[in-house]
């Protein structure tokens, strides 16, 4: 796949003095969700207003299907559709004109029909005609999504598109945001929630204090820092770990009938058949095996708390 | 050029002043009325007349001056300020337009609306007194310019202000005094020679006056001098602007 955005050895350091993004350098590929996750403050809102034009680069540059965002930013921003953090709209402004008057501000001549297109599809059109202060929030996020969407840019920034949303909206947003990539739209979203990322990401960035300490595919990230776990449930209760099993790794469990084997996916060897024939040879019979994966909610924690300890 | 961006602001600015039609347009027409009872009639009945113009008829481009000063600021001081203050600003940003089509939009709606307002008010000043006016084209020129340079003067303030009470301050601080004691009601050959001195010194009297001159032929100030004062404002604007944007003073981090 192409690169569609192209962020090379960006920093920016803020008038205050504080750094909020350090040498980042990462390349978005057309047509990928890319999951920007990382604590508040870690710098993501401060990249993506680089890449839109709302904040002016330290050092470093950024490209947007090769136009540089400085530069040529007519071109680079007309392909990018944005949807901030905070919700702002006028309030006394009709949905329809709010929408309206987004697709001119990008240069693009009245479409209806469009605009219709995008309202029905983030079911805002009913209410096409009220004013945002009628709307909740949950409609104002929508509605936001569909200024951003207003002016059809091959690129959406969704900046913490489910932050203070409940369960079942933010399930809706996922839904939309995975119709949006069918349709061939780039999408990258900023989150704290790793569920989120986990949900929808083809890649996840992680930030932390203004760096970027990881980029991968999500699954190949997963097997690659994630442990599994064997969970093996004996026929019988045992109160102690057989001698001949100490070289394993293993946990008795507190009813002494089960044993929890950790092991590194990524290992080339992963120790399982060995330990499954020296159980057999302890005596032990099997009454149920069962794995599972850690989740990116740990390899996160990892990784922040392995920077904080290399800081420290 | 991004024209349709420049049509998209102006449009939708437009469609602010609409929604707030008749606050916009009624409190102007009303406080001007106002003017000509209190100040027509009441003064005028003691002052006959000012170089040889009824005082009715003589303080007519002086209020309109007032109120198409006034309106200009606090319109476009408001129309980039609201953005600000709701956060929208963002898409301002972000969007594909250079600062001087921002400006162009947002300054043209707030001059319209004062060149309509300025108009309304003229009509409201012939049914009071008679008017007459000498240099239609001159006139209007005074207007167009004035509503302009003092729109880019709001709209500077809009961005520099931090709160509404800041927003609010300096059109009544500044903008108000300096009206009237620019010569709306009088003509400065009426004050003592010092207070004549120093009113040259204010800016508005220059606008005033060459207004004032496209109605009846006669001024404080000679008419090519009126129009190089606003020139100068006029200027002075947009350089204040064109740094606002290359710094991105107040706008951008
Ligand atoms: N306009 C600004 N001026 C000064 N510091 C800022 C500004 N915007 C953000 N910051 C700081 O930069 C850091 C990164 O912020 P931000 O990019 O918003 O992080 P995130 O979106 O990941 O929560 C934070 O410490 C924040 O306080
Ligand atoms: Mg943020």
């Amino acid at each position: 796949m192409s690169t569609i955005v192209s962020v090379q050895n960006l920093s920016k350091t803020y008038g205050s003095g504080l750094k909020a993004l350090q040498h980042v350098s990462l390349d978005i590929a057309e047509g990928e969700i890319l999951a920007l996750l990382g604590p508040n403050g870690a710098g993501k809102t401060t990249l993506i207003s680089i890449i839109c034009g709302i904040v002016t680069p330290s050092s470093g540059a950024v490209e947007v299907a090769g136009h540089d965002v400085v530069n040529d930013y007519r071109e680079s921003r007309k392909l990018i559709g944005l949807v901030p953090q905070e919700i702002a709209l006028e309030p006394f402004e009709t949905v329809m004109n709010t929408v309206r008057f987004s697709r001119g501000l990008f240069g693009k001549p009245r479409n209806e029909a469009h605009l219709e297109r995008v309202l029905r599809s983030l079911s805002l059109w009913d209410k096409r005609d009220s004013q945002a202060k009628e709307l909740s929030g949950g409609m104002k996020r929508r509605v936001l999504i569909a200024k951003a969407l207003s002016h059809e840019p091959r690129i959406l920034f969704l900046d913490e598109p489910t932050a203070g949303v409940d369960v079942e909206l933010r399930k809706d947003m996922w839904e939309t945001v995975r119709e949006l990539r069918a349709s061939g739209v780039t999408v990258i979203l900023t989150t704290h929630y790793i569920e989120e990322a986990e949900a929808m990401a083809d890649r996840v960035g992680v930030i932390s204090k203004g760096q970027l300490l990881l980029l991968e595919e999500k699954a190949a990230l997963m097997s690659r820092m994630g442990k599994k776990r064997l969970r093996i449930e004996l026929q019988s209760t045992i109160s102690s770990i057989p001698p001949t099993l100490s070289r394993y790794q293993l946990e008795l469990g507190s009813d002494g009938g089960s044993l929890v084997y950790t092991y590194d996916v990524q290992a080339e060897r992963t120790g399982i058949t060995a330990l499954l024939n020296d159980l057999s040879a302890a005596g032990l019979s099997l009454r149920d095996l069962q794995t599972d994966q850690s989740s990116l909610e740990e390899i996160f924690v990892g990784l922040v708390n392995a920077e904080d300890g290399q800081n420290g | 050029m991004n024209l349709q961006a420049i049509k998209a602001i102006y449009i939708y600015e437009m469609a602010r002043t609409r929604r707030t039609l008749l606050q916009s347009i009624v409190s102007p027409v009303i406080s001007t009325s106002l003017y000509f009872v209190v100040f027509g009639a009441a003064i005028g009945s003691r002052i006959e007349e000012v170089e040889g113009v009824g005082y009715g008829s003589f303080i007519v481009p002086g209020l309109i001056m007032l109120t198409v000063l006034t309106q200009s600021v606090s319109n476009a001081s408001f129309g980039i300020y609201f953005p600000k203050f709701l956060g929208t600003m963002y898409e301002l940003l972000s969007a594909p337009v250079s600062f001087w089509e921002i400006v162009i939009g947002y300054v043209g709606a707030a001059a319209t609306k004062s060149l309509i307002i300025g108009s309304i008010i003229l009509a409201t000043a012939g049914l009071f007194v008679p008017l007459r006016i000498d240099y239609p084209l001159v006139m209007l020129l005074f207007l167009v310019l004035t509503c302009v340079t003092f729109s880019l003067l709001g709209f500077i303030i809009g961005i520099w202000a931090k709160n509404f009470e800041q927003l609010q301050l300096v059109p009544l601080l500044i903008i108000t005094p300096l009206v009237f004691l620019g010569g709306s009601f009088y003509s400065i050959s009426m004050l003592p020679p010092v207070w004549q001195t120093v009113t040259l010194f204010n800016p508005v009297l220059y606008l005033i006056s060459g207004f004032r001159w496209s109605f009846f032929g006669q001024a404080d100030v000679s008419i090519g001098l009126s129009l190089a004062m606003i020139a100068l404002f006029l200027a002075i604007c947009l350089a204040v602007i064109w740094w606002i944007f290359r710094t991105g003073y107040r706008l951008k981090s």
